[in-house]
């Protein structure tokens, strides 16, 4: 993604709606992961998403990622493809390990009759 | 033709989303209490559902986002969370009292029993959401709720004192005790601000893919169909201040509802009533599960939409069939389905900042909203509501309290 617009990490990424490659929700950005620090500029180098990067979002976060027992995804920022409403991603959901509880359940629901109705 | 849709959506929003179970009971409890003296609270709740669909609709039009994006974009995970849990536990005893209203209408149309009923109802609903697709379904409920407006024939036929009804929309501190008095101006303006109203419509306008060229008919929308919710609620508080205050008869019963159409009207008013009462209330029902299921997908960040095909956004699916059997499992232990509703208002009142303030905010926002974020008017009613909401979210537990629940 282009360099010349600013983001706030805080306000602008954090928490927003992930989307893949072929438009569909697949998880909020639950966290980020900067690199450098004190002697170098800090930069995103990916985002984390999923119930264990809830860890690091205050008590209630905490709180939260010790009952759901999920894993951490991570998501390289190289996969970023552009920030607008959402974040949107160069790649499909499953292929970045993404979007794993809507898979789970479409194998349930799509047993229904009548499943694929609006 | 897209815009008359876009109007029938509104519609559907007032009837089903704006007059629902909470309307029908305070509206007629307010007026066998204290006449038309508060129709004024009335129209405080409607300007304010009023000004916050339009911001709602407006954030959604332009940044694509629903409350529940904005709420956790803005509040973060913890007090987001907070209020995710909150707006959960209002839809689910809204869902549970609507669920409540289906069955005693039913029962009052059949004389079958109540339990019995209320499975007949759950099943109903979850058949008309898995099979219907979403237009379908907002005219079926939008235009059979259109029954209602027996209640404005009743309320002329009734001939009320038109001079006394003029007066209750000047604000007033009433007549008699202060504390029931206040109860019901927290749960007249709660009803009609009732947050799984504005979660519903923003996330509407999300899925229908509503941008900045739709914000001509967000406003047409917010505007015309909260006032024909309004006027409705105003037919009841009138009809109901006509009949039954000056014969004593107090309305804690939903039969009681549909005695008001009957006394002017007869049969035909009766049947009518309670057409348009088990078509608001289903709609509502309907609209209040999906709020869950948008809420709880959009904080997760879950594929949510009804336009999807259920595989399509299966957990979310899971999420509305979830809180259809939950709000079941409240109503089927035989809790009386209008306290459940009083209950349901009263708490939606505390819930209501932590679903207002951060729409405001976003509303406000220059790098959501560009040139589309609030104006002076909209900041003004936008500010004004934040005040009132912050009072009678203060003041509804100690007024339910002190009143007894409105009963003295």
């Amino acid at each position: 993604m282009s360099d010349t617009t600013p983001i706030d990490l805080g306000l602008g990424i954090l928490d927003h709606q992930l989307i893949d490659s072929e438009g569909r929700r697949c998880g909020k950005v639950d966290d980020l992961e900067l690199e450098g620090g004190a002697d170098s500029e800090p930069r995103v180098a990916a985002i984390l998403t999923g119930p264990g990067a809830w860890r690091g979002r205050g008590r209630i976060g905490a709180l939260l990622a010790r009952l759901a027992r999920g894993r951490t995804v991570r998501v390289p920022w190289s996969e970023v493809e552009g920030v607008e409403a959402g974040v949107r991603l160069r790649k499909p959901a499953a292929e970045l390990r993404l979007g794993r509880g809507d898979r789970r359940a479409e194998a349930w629901i799509e047993k229904l009759p009548g499943a694929s109705l609006e | 033709m897209k815009n008359i849709f876009g109007i029938a959506l509104g519609i559907l929003a007032a009837i089903g989303g704006f007059v629902d179970i909470g309307d029908i009971v305070f509206n007629v409890e307010a007026g066998a209490t204290f006449g038309y003296q508060l129709l004024w609270a009335v129209v405080i709740g409607v300007g304010g559902i009023i000004t916050y669909a339009e911001m709602c609709g407006r954030v959604a039009a332009v940044s694509e986002r629903a409350v529940f994006d904005a709420v956790r974009e803005r509040l973060g995970f913890g007090v987001g969370f907070v209020a995710l849990v909150s707006g959960q536990l209002v839809n689910l005893l809204t869902i549970a009292a609507e669920i409540g209203g289906i069955a005693i209408v039913l029962q009052l149309l059949s004389g079958l029993p109540y339990r019995a009923l209320l499975v007949l109802a759950v099943i109903g609903l979850a058949i008309v959401l898995w099979l219907l697709p979403f237009g379908w379904i907002e005219r079926l409920f939008g235009y059979g709720g259109l029954a209602l407006l027996v209640f404005a024939v009743a309320a002329v036929k009734l001939n009320p004192d038109w001079g006394e009804v003029a007066h209750g929309f000047v604000p007033s501190t009433g007549s008699g005790s202060l504390a029931v008095y206040g109860y019901f101006v927290v749960g007249l303006i709660g009803a009609a601000t009732i947050p799984y109203e504005v979660y519903f419509y923003s996330s509407g306008a999300v899925e229908e893919r509503w941008r900045p060229k739709d914000l001509g008919m967000n406003k047409a929308n917010a505007i015309i169909g909260y006032c024909l919710g309004g006027f409705l609620s105003f037919a009841l508080m009138i009809s109901a201040g006509a009949l039954l205050l000056p014969h004593g008869i107090s309305a804690e019963f939903l039969g009681t509802v549909a005695l008001v159409a009957q006394a002017p009207l007869g049969e035909i008013g009766l049947l009518l009533a309670l057409i348009g009462i088990l078509f608001a209330v289903s709609g509502a029902a309907i609209d209040s599960g999906f709020s869950g299921a948008y809420n709880v997908a959009q904080f997760f960040g879950w594929e949510w939409g009804k336009y999807r095909k259920h595989a399509g956004a299966p957990q979310f699916t899971i999420a509305w069939f979830v809180m259809l059997v939950l709000g079941f499992l409240i109503v089927v232990t035989g809790v009386d389905p209008v306290l459940v509703t009083e209950v349901s208002v009263i708490f939606s009142v505390v819930a209501l900042p932590l679903t207002y303030i951060p729409i405001f905010l976003v509303a406000n926002d220059r790098a959501y909203m560009g040139r589309y974020r609030n104006g002076r008017l909209a900041n003004a009613f936008g500010g004004f509501y934040l005040v009132v909401i912050a009072i009678i979210a203060v003041a509804a537990i100690p007024l339910m309290i002190l009143s007894n629940m409105g009963q003295g």
